[in-house]
């Protein structure tokens, strides 16, 4: 098993290379001068002067072929210096400690009320098969599929927020809130819009997902032999058919973690709020090359983690492959 | 009552007995197909919505960069205007139809060339294994660890915002399921013996991957081209959306409901303009439905272990 996971974790580091080295030159070959972008942001610092111009493009590495830009690159990140940020004016490292919070708060709240719902409805949609409850859930499971994240957001805004007036339209936090519990709750208002569009835009392929695979143990020989013997429904669904079939779900419930920092990007922006995806955004949009870079790299890094988290669950929960690997 | 029971318990022997003329795979494929009624439904509703996009704007004079000033925020139904106009007068119905011709482009095309770059990979790493696969698998970690929405933004901030720039991202970008798919296939089928048999009697690789393994990959493989298509039509909705898809004045079904975003709480203009974003809306709706639901029957249609149970 550890050996397993060493390796495993090893195998890592060269992905996280060729991942870095990928991200650079795509990040490189974006249209613009840094250097005007940061005259455009700052003209009282800069001057038109073209011996000036020479010095600076040459203090910041401008000027250096690509290998060598990603050779200084690699040395000042594997240093800890992620670089100063031209838009924000802060280091990046900051920026993204005070942002990557916010995105984990909304993402892991999102993945846990997609867990939520996408269990208890996939399973019973799939012990009831064909019943009334399974056809009215491949419906929504369909529509839900269908239709583009953002739009779902905007609806639920419209709906939630200007309407009913339930939620804040956007943001994380109302100034000038005072008192722990206050704090809480306001953000707990917050929260909810986005986290529960973010999670049931997933449980939709969740749900598909969970009836297939417990349809597919379902028919197995030793299920039918349980309920032969006489076991209660209950019993045979929960020990012996959902745990077999726990292990495809865990897996893509865990490979679809990277989706989810994806989706929400585009959450955060409908919703303004402040994390690492709306982060990104801006960054790239104004050619802020330190934090893009540093953000793609972080959620490239993220992904890695829950593939490995993924390969982790699939051995805990699948004794044969724990076997195999020792015998191997 | 034995004797009833009993003779029904032939009856229907003899109905599981009776030969079936089965002339071939095709055959089965298409009867199965019929039988699913919902994929019948989405093929009908594609076509459907495929002439509509291809032969509507055959029929109208107005373009859709016409702006009629004397109709600005039209409702549906105002003369000459059966879908309304938005807040520059131009016509929905028929920005709808153009951006249908952009959007099912957008989809068909990269989930075309996403498949077959997909399928190509996958059939080398499944059938030459050892270096080749371990390589090839390698490099499809990699592109998957990366963030593929993040990416996708810069990438379009790099090439610009064209169609054929879409295209070129999403396929960038979305090849490496189907190769996953279609190589643990290919993994399965090299150890089969009519591939062992081909192989003994010396059939060149090349012509194996073609006549015998090829076919059996091609149903997965056209079944997550479905996927893919709905995916890259929701994917180009989202760019556009973030304004990174397909620019104005040229109309896409994403870019039209990114547009009526900004009217729709109803603050600029007093009323809620909701025909500019329940016709793109309903359009993309539809047609990635569909497409699902048509990717839902041609599974079941084209897996061979369906077919021989039915």
């Amino acid at each position: 098993m550890k050996v397993y996971f060493l390796k495993r974790f090893l195998e890592l580091i060269p992905i996280f290379f060729a991942i870095s080295i990928i991200i650079f030159v795509i990040m490189n070959s974006m249209p613009g001068d840094p250097l005007l972008q940061m005259r455009m942001q700052n003209p009282r610092v800069m001057t038109n002067d073209p011996e000036r111009m020479r010095e600076l493009r040459e203090y910041y590495h401008l000027d250096d072929p690509l290998p060598v830009k990603y050779f200084t690159w690699l040395k000042s990140v594997l240093t800890g210096d992620l670089g100063y940020s031209s838009m924000y004016k802060s280091p990046v490292i900051d920026l993204i400690a005070s942002r990557l919070p916010n995105t984990l708060v909304l993402t892991i709240t999102a993945w846990l009320i997609g867990l939520i719902f996408a269990l208890p409805i996939g399973i019973i949609s799939a012990v009831k098969k064909y019943s009334a409850f399974d056809y009215t859930t491949t419906v929504f499971a369909f529509i839900g599929i269908s239709l583009p994240g953002f739009w779902f957001a905007l609806i639920a805004i419209i709906i939630f927020s200007v309407n009913l007036g339930w939620f804040p339209v956007s943001g994380m936090a109302t100034y000038g809130i005072r008192g722990f519990w206050n704090i809480f709750a306001d953000r707990l208002r917050h929260l909810v819009l986005p986290a529960f569009v973010l999670g049931l835009v997933q449980v939709a392929s969740w749900v598909r997902y969970i009836r297939t695979s417990l349809l597919e143990v379902l028919d197995q020989d030793y299920v039918r032999t349980a309920y032969a013997k006489g076991v209660p429904d209950r019993k045979v669904i929960i020990k012996h058919a959902l745990k077999n079939a726990m292990i495809p779900i865990i897996t893509i419930i865990a490979l679809d973690i990277p989706y989810f920092f994806g989706g929400a990007l585009i959450i955060e922006t409908v919703f303004s709020w402040p994390g690492m995806g709306r982060l990104m955004y801006n960054a790239v949009i104004s050619s802020d090359y330190n934090l893009a870079i540093s953000c793609l790299m972080f959620l490239a890094i993220i992904t890695l983690i829950s593939n490995l988290v993924a390969d982790f669950l699939y051995v805990m929960v699948d004794p044969r492959i724990r076997m195999g690997r020792k015998g191997a | 009552m034995p004797k009833f029971f009993y003779k029904r318990k032939l009856d229907e022997i003899e109905e599981k007995a009776r030969p079936v003329h089965i002339n071939s795979y095709r055959q089965l494929v298409w009867t199965k197909f019929k039988s699913h009624k919902l994929a019948l439904f989405g093929a009908v509703v594609l076509i459907g919505v495929a002439f509509f996009t291809l032969l509507g704007p055959l029929f109208v004079e107005v373009g859709y960069e016409d702006m009629d000033f004397s109709n600005l925020f039209s409702p549906p139904l105002t003369e000459g205007h059966p879908f309304g106009t938005d807040e520059l007068g131009h016509d929905v119905l028929v920005r709808v139809m153009y951006g249908g011709r952009i959007s099912l482009f957008v989809g068909f095309a990269s989930a075309v060339i996403t498949t077959l770059i997909g399928t190509i990979v996958g059939l080398l790493s499944g059938f030459y294994g050892g270096i080749v696969d371990r390589l090839l698998m390698r490099f499809v970690d990699v592109m998957l660890s990366i963030p593929m929405f993040p990416i996708l933004i810069t990438l379009t901030l790099v090439f610009g915002s064209g169609i054929m720039n879409i295209i070129l991202v999403l396929t960038v970008f979305g090849w490496m399921g189907v190769s996953r798919l279609v190589r643990g296939l290919v993994l399965s089928i090299r150890e089969t013996e009519y591939v062992m048999s081909a192989r003994a009697m010396g059939v060149r690789n090349g012509r194996i991957i073609l006549r015998h393994v090829l076919p059996n990959v091609i149903p997965i493989v056209i079944v997550s081209a479905t996927l893919n298509m709905s995916y890259a039509i929701l994917a180009e909705s989202s760019l556009s959306y973030l304004g990174l898809g397909i620019q104005p004045p040229m109309p896409s079904w994403g870019n039209m409901l990114q547009r009526a975003m900004n009217y729709i709480l109803g603050t600029t203009t007093g009323t809620n303009p909701w025909w500019l974003t329940v016709f793109p809306g309903f359009f993309i709706f539809i047609t990635v439905l569909n497409v699902n639901f048509l990717g839902d029957g041609l599974r079941d249609a084209l897996d061979p272990k369906f077919v021989s149970e039915s």
